[in-house]
């Protein structure tokens, strides 16, 4: 074997231990947030445009006959939901209930949304697998 | 803005540096200024033809349901004139500074609103020696929303809004110094200060209080606002319900106003 061709085994092999050690992606993947206040389509397009700046925010939608914002995210995102909340408070309106989608892990009665770093309390956690899983569940106003 | 008459025009700029703060800079001009008493352009414009900062603190602001919400904003602000308005009882005034102060308070909902104000503006003097006086004015304001149901859009589509718009104002007298010479020839040429002495005695102030100028008056109409894609488009026209000029200027029928704005909704850098 050419030594051109044991290097290439060779980072090819790295590269498969770089994938095998990499934990899987946890992350949100669509927000449906209920916001108070929202009134006119200057208040849609200004809080749309703002929650569209958000690292890792693919689509946002505003609806001003529901009061809501549904925000769809890239995968492999950081997004955190309390970036989210400040940056609504940011704009002058106030966030309330969630439904969330997102990629995460049971850990007791709580559902970690790993690589976020926010835990959300779930209730009954029997029989709860202990891998990532993607649920989705109606979020309280306050984390953790 | 269109009086039987007269006619302004003017420009704002406003920003919004945090939640409940904004800070907008507006010139007005008169294109033609008639006799009518001036009074503010609008709630958060001036009247006379000057350079206004306003600061506008949203103090109370609370979203209590789903496109609902109630603010009250206390406004402050200064102004200098940029052109000395021309009368039609004699030379222009002496250019003095304006403070102004006004509050709002509304209620929004996504099928009604409703919002009342009131705000005071005053002339001062740059120093003890000028006497003229421009018009202080003291401004009331109600305005009742309506989106009817088949305006109702939901975004992105044009949003209208109807209003009912209803203003009462004070304008007092303007008066001018019966000492301080200017550079403006009285009518006719000759002497100001033996023009003065003719139209009117000076009190024991030294100036000549001008009897026509200022007065009061209820003004009510339709308005309404439609905003698309960040411009938003605003007209009406309030009819004279009630005045009572100081003196014998010709009566203020109507007032038209036709406005546009640009909201430049980029919002804040892209971050975490």
């Amino acid at each position: 074997m050419s030594f051109y061709a044991r290097g290439v085994l060779v980072s090819v092999a790295l590269a498969g231990l770089l994938i095998a050690v990499q934990p899987v992606q946890a992350e949100y993947l669509r927000i449906q947030l209920k916001v108070y206040g929202l009134d006119c389509e200057l208040c849609a397009r200004g809080v749309g445009f703002s929650v569209q700046r958000l690292d890792g925010v693919k689509s946002v939608d505003v609806s001003l006959k529901k009061g809501m914002l549904d925000i769809v995210l890239k995968r492999g995102n950081t997004f955190k939901m309390s970036a989210l909340r400040k940056r609504i408070r940011e704009n002058g309106f106030r966030p309330m209930e969630t439904t969330v989608t997102a990629v995460g892990q049971y850990n007791g009665s709580r559902f970690e949304v790993l690589g976020s770093g926010e835990s959300y309390e779930i209730g009954n956690t029997d029989s709860k697998p202990s891998n990532p899983v993607e649920i989705t569940f109606d979020a309280p106003q306050s984390l953790n | 803005m269109w009086r039987l008459g007269s006619a302004m025009t003017g420009s704002k700029f406003s920003y919004g540096w945090k939640q409940n703060l904004q800070f907008s800079v507006s010139t007005t001009f008169h294109l033609n200024p008639g006799e009518h008493p001036v009074g503010r352009f609008a709630a958060t414009m001036p009247g006379n033809p000057e350079v206004e900062g306003l600061l506008a603190w949203r103090f109370v602001h609370k979203s209590t349901g789903i496109a609902t919400r109630n603010e009250c904003t206390l406004f402050v602000g200064g102004s200098a004139l940029t052109q000395q308005p021309l009368r039609a009882d004699g030379p222009p005034l002496d250019r003095q500074p304006g403070l102004y102060g006004a509050l709002a308070a509304g209620h929004i909902s996504r099928t009604y609103s409703v919002w009342t104000g009131a705000g005071f503006q005053h002339y001062g003097a740059w120093n003890s020696h000028e006497l003229d006086h421009q018009s202080d004015t003291f401004l009331t304001s109600l305005a009742l929303g309506w989106r009817p149901p088949f305006l109702a859009h939901d975004y992105p589509k044009p949003d209208f809004r109807l209003f009912w718009e209803t203003t009462g104002e004070r304008i007092g007298h303007a008066w001018r110094s019966a000492t301080e010479p200017v550079t403006t020839p009285p009518p006719g040429g000759g002497h100001y200060q033996d023009w003065v002495a003719q139209q009117s005695t000076p009190n024991s102030s030294g100036v000549v209080v001008l009897p026509n100028s200022g007065g009061s008056g209820v003004y009510s109409g339709p308005t309404f606002l439609c905003t698309y894609r960040g411009v938003a488009f605003q007209a009406g026209v309030l009819f004279r319900v009630w005045d009572q000029p100081n003196g014998t200027q010709p009566a203020d029928r109507f007032r038209a106003m036709v406005g546009f704005s640009y909201f430049f909704l980029g919002g804040r850098r892209r971050g975490k």
